[in-house]
């Protein structure tokens, strides 16, 4: 996400990146970023609370206007206090994850880059 | 004290080692820099989201791609229209509970909050476009050579002057 806001700011737009993950967006040089502690399904907040999601897209806007230097990460006081994932039964799991339970030693290509171009599971 | 945010908390243990070892071998970029050039209350905003989203009559984003080949991501990108909802659309994303989108999409992609803060004044206009990629992208070259660009020319079109990205 870090490096398509790169691009929309070189091309003339003022961006914000919400991250889950700021100290890892901050690395590939988003311009401004919004950090939050919540969980990757489900950035904005819980499913229908609209106050709480209306709190969180304005706090991310107003990076726009406060972040003062290109880099720089604005920690939002949002907390999460409900399990990561809210909703019982089974999600599929990432087929990447699927390849790598099988072929273990993948998982060290994977933490250093080194991505092949195919692996067929 | 204010909160500083846990960039680790909600990754297991084997993603945060290849999240803190791709952060490490990052080399130091320059950043770009575009200053936000009128009030908020007067800016046009656009939403681009890497959950995956495609408007149900759209075509979906290629998850049997991703089965056959777990290294490889779609590198395209749907249009979803203002106004659009959870009835609207589907997401197609791999790695994430896309149901929880799918129940309530500002969760990932917060339209109605952007109309409701048009309607308070705090934004001036909501695009007419926004954007969905999906994000699971190991070798983003031709996401950012392609996709990219036809975003920033629809954006460019538009008059959208802030750009709001929300990743799952």
């Amino acid at each position: 996400m870090g490096l398509a806001a790169r691009e929309f700011e070189a091309a003339g737009f003022a961006t914000v990146t919400l991250s889950m993950i700021p100290n890892f967006t901050a690395s590939v040089g988003a311009p401004r970023i919004a950090a939050i502690e919540h969980p990757f399904s489900s950035p904005m907040g819980q499913a229908g609370d609209a106050q709480g999601q209306r709190q969180v897209l304005r706090a991310v806007l107003e990076v726009l206007t406060t972040a003062q230097r290109p880099g720089e990460i604005v920690h939002l006081p949002f907390e999460w206090t409900e399990p990561p994932n809210p909703l019982p039964g089974h999600v599929e799991k990432p087929p990447i994850v699927q390849l790598i339970k099988r072929k273990p030693w993948l998982y060290l290509k994977f933490v250093s880059g080194d991505i092949p171009e195919a692996d067929t599971p | 004290m204010a909160k500083t945010v846990d960039s680790f908390r909600f990754l297991d243990l084997a993603s945060r080692k290849i999240v803190k070892s791709w952060m490490e071998r990052e080399p130091k970029h320059d950043i770009p820099w575009t200053p936000l050039r009128k009030p908020l209350a007067e800016c046009t905003v656009a939403f681009v989201s890497s959950a995956a989203i495609a408007l149900k009559d759209d075509q979906p984003f290629d998850q049997e791609g991703e089965r056959r080949n777990p290294w490889w991501g779609d590198p395209s990108f749907r249009i979803i229209p203002r106004g659009a909802t959870e009835r609207d659309v589907r997401l197609y994303h791999l790695h994430i509970d896309t149901r929880i989108g799918e129940q309530d999409l500002d969760c990932v992609l917060p339209l109605r909050r952007l109309e409701e803060l048009r309607a308070e004044g705090f934004v001036g206009q909501v695009a007419p476009s926004h954007y969905a990629f999906m994000g699971y992208l190991l070798k983003p070259k031709e996401f950012l050579e392609r996709s990219v660009p036809a975003m920033i020319a629809r954006m460019k079109q538009e008059a959208v002057d802030v750009v709001a990205l929300v990743p799952v």
